[in-house]
């Protein structure tokens, strides 16, 4: 009997902390579905339902709303990030974890403390960088900032290619092997789980940033923009009224494609980051 | 430590004079012609390259490092000025200088010299270990052989390169230009082009820790930073605790479907921060929904009651009020942040080994001890320095910060606002706001130097124990 209302008792708070996790999400997806384009202060749940929102999003483009472009643009922007970053990353992480040479614990350490260096302080020398290179407002701008500084983040990669076996590389060299064949023909097919991590966390990053999207792709011409400062913009003082509903439609719909590439690189993030470190 | 480093550039410079000393007149040729050394030893490709490379630093000095750093020292004198002509109706504008470019440019000029040297350093080293090769009588490798080389022996040089040229571009010349700002006067009313800005030594450092009627930045300064350090303690070990009891709570034997609640805390993190963030800021809004809701079923009269409500407001300031910001901002941190703990948490706890916890069991520990002498000791040491990164990433947590207070947090403290500071800023958003909306990117600077020092002190700490720990190969 006690085990029976220990067992209730346990399911209904997991069940309470499940619906305190929940209640933003569902409040995000019924507001989108609202017949209203405001903020509903005071129902959760909408009076009127329609499509509207999503119409006005795919279909119905004004002067605010440029969804096509913004999904595009950041898709184009992260594909170029994502190629870069992770080329950038396997680089280092293998020069850090397989080869050899004078000077690499120094670098390493160096370069730990350097990613430490938040981007929001480095910001505006970068944003002047980058316009006297003529790139602001452009693409290439922000797949150059996004990607750029990515060899930096090699750490966690490099703590999964310390746990592929030494033997191995020992044996191809053994046979002849160049350096750049036992990275191209073992350690990469090797690293299958850190590099579909690397691949996804990288192409997440323009999806969620809007620090750096604001102030590089600031002409205000809003076909230009990236869907996270366009979500952004909605939520001006001026604009909420009639755009939140819209707003929420919007975060859905990038949602659902962030939120599957998300849960599919949570598993390997946390191969990675156990597996790293449990083994040294 | 210091010793060996001050050893090191000792040998460093020493090589050097031995290879200018005991070099032929080949190895003496290439102070001044970098390739002499490679033509005399058949190299010729080799020395093709560095008479180019030389050819184009030579170049890059006179065309465009000399005329930067000359004005250097001033950073500009020459004042934009605009005539305009009523005849042609143009405007003439007159051959300024632009201070700020005349710093970056500058920096990059003394980075390309400083990265100069470091190869012409290197350049006479190699020539005179060709020149020794050849004494004694060895192979020296053709340019086919080199380039194999970069592939084999020397394959980290070719592969660190790009991600290296990145990183300058991205972090250290960034840096570097900061560094250099936190020493001028570039704020509001000297802004190039219009303006001009010049060194002022350490005046920005001493502002920042002024309080005076009319400079309150050491004020602000204090109350932020003590704000920040809290907050990153506070988000750091909240989420890390509530982590580990969710993961240990779904992880039971006892929970039925343990995937299937895994999966509902994994939704709401999947949703990209900014939209949650800027959606949760409305939902606490205070004319917004939780507020409704509150003063519907009487919540808001009864914290009014016990004086936890200002009593002249008819809503709670869940977002307004700086003491209930900093509760909230805490409190949807931990909403977003536990659910990350969880997943990681629940990986670690996979791996603590069983027997331990089953002969504790035996020996009559109750879950309670399992928990703070077995399971804590475990987590701690697997997951010990990520805690420290997260503590560091905490301290300069933007998005959390920004997005649940900007344009809705005012603050009242007319000496933080004096320094256009707020209660809930960390120094980040301090800093954000500073260069963003106040152009003060003096003072950006100097907040800058000051969160890179401290987050370099916090990982400092940690990785050099892991890094110079080499347990790398142990494990292999």
């Amino acid at each position: 009997m006690k085990k029976q209302v220990r067992f209730v008792l346990r399911h209904v708070v997991l069940l309470l902390l499940a619906v305190i996790w929940l209640v933003p999400i569902v409040w995000l997806v019924v507001t989108s579905f609202s017949g209203y384009k405001g903020i509903n202060t005071a129902h959760f749940f909408p009076q009127t339902w329609s499509l509207d929102n999503y119409i006005t999003l795919f279909l119905k483009p004004d002067s605010v709303v440029q969804y096509q472009a913004w999904f595009t643009n950041t898709l184009v922007i992260a594909i170029f990030t994502c190629i870069i970053s992770t080329v950038l990353v396997l680089m280092v992480a293998y020069t850090m974890s397989c080869l050899r040479f004078k000077g690499r614990k120094g670098l390493m350490s160096f370069s730990i403390i350097l990613n430490m260096f938040p981007g929001v302080l480095s910001m505006i020398a970068v944003y002047f960088i980058l316009k006297s290179l003529g790139l602001t407002n452009s693409h290439v701008g922000m797949i150059i900032v996004y990607s750029a500084g990515a060899g930096l983040g090699f750490l966690i990669a490099k703590g999964f290619m310390d746990t592929i076996s030494v033997s191995l590389r020992e044996a191809a060299r053994l046979e002849g092997a160049s350096e750049a064949q036992i990275f191209w023909k073992i350690v990469i097919p090797l690293s299958k789980p850190i590099i579909v991590y690397t691949v996804i966390s990288s192409f997440l990053v323009p999806w969620g940033d809007f620090v750096f999207a604001k102030l590089i792709l600031n002409s205000g011409i809003s076909s230009d923009w990236t869907v996270a400062i366009g979500l952004y913009n909605m939520l001006n003082k001026s604009l909420i009224n009639k755009y939140f509903s819209i707003f929420c439609a919007g975060g859905v719909v990038v949602s659902i494609p962030i939120s599957i590439l998300f849960v599919i690189m949570q598993k390997f993030y946390v191969e990675g980051i156990t597996g790293g470190s449990v083994k040294g | 430590m210091m010793k060996k480093i001050l050893n090191s550039i000792g040998n460093y410079f020493k090589e050097f004079g031995t290879a200018v000393a005991k070099g032929d007149i080949w190895v003496k040729l290439s102070l001044i012609w970098m390739g002499a050394g490679y033509i005399a030893r058949k190299q010729i490709i080799n020395g093709i390259i560095m008479t180019l490379l030389e050819a184009v630093f030579t170049i890059m000095c006179v065309g465009y490092a000399a005329p930067n750093l000359a004005k250097f020292g001033t950073l500009g004198t020459v004042q934009f000025e605009q005539v305009f002509d009523p005849l042609t109706l143009t405007s003439t504008v007159n051959d300024y200088d632009n201070s700020f470019l005349i710093l970056l440019n500058s920096i990059i000029s003394l980075f390309l010299i400083v990265v100069f040297v470091i190869v012409y350093i290197a350049n006479v080293k190699t020539v005179y270990r060709l020149q020794q090769t050849k004494e004694n009588g060895r192979h020296i490798n053709n340019f086919r052989e080199d380039i194999r080389a970069l592939f084999n022996e020397k394959f980290h040089i070719t592969l660190l390169t790009l991600p290296c040229i990145g990183v300058v571009l991205m972090n250290i010349l960034p840096i570097l230009v900061l560094i250099a700002v936190a020493f001028t006067n570039y704020d509001q009313q000297h802004m190039p082009p219009s303006a001009l800005f010049t060194w002022v030594g350490f005046k920005n450092f001493k502002s920042l820790f002024t309080n005076s009627t009319t400079i309150t930045f050491g004020y602000s300064f204090g109350k932020i930073l003590i704000w920040t350090l809290e907050w990153a303690v506070l988000a750091t070990f909240t989420t890390y605790i509530g982590g580990i009891l969710l993961a240990k709570f779904i992880n039971n034997k006892a929970t039925k479907w343990p995937k299937f609640w895994r999966t509902l805390f994994i939704i709401a993190i999947a949703v990209p921060q900014f939209v949650t963030l800027l959606l949760v800021r409305n939902f606490f809004a205070d004319s917004g929904i939780v507020n409704t809701i509150c003063a519907n079923i009487g919540l808001t009269d009864f914290l009014k009651k016990i004086g936890l409500v200002a009593s002249h407001l008819t809503y709670i300031p869940f977002l307004t009020d700086p003491n209930w910001a900093k509760i909230m901002i805490v409190l949807i941190n931990i909403w977003v942040g536990v659910p990350y703990q969880m997943l990681i948490a629940t990986g670690v706890l996979m791996n603590i080994p069983e027997d331990q916890i089953e002969s504790a069991r035996i020996d009559g520990a109750n879950s309670f001890q399992i928990f703070a002498k077995i399971t804590m000791p475990y987590m701690l040491f697997v997951t010990g320095p990520a805690l420290i990164t997260d503590f560091v990433k905490n301290i300069n947590n933007f998005n959390v910060i920004y997005l649940l207070t900007q344009d809705v947090f005012v603050t009242s403290d007319q000496m933080l606002a004096n320094s256009n500071a707020k209660e809930v800023d960390l120094l980040v958003t301090w800093l954000f706001r500073l260069t963003n909306e106040y152009y003060n990117y003096k003072m950006a600077s100097v907040i800058g130097i000051f969160v890179f020092i401290i987050c370099a002190a916090f990982t400092l700490i940690t990785f050099t124990r892991t890094i110079k720990g080499d347990k790398e190969d142990q494990f292999r």
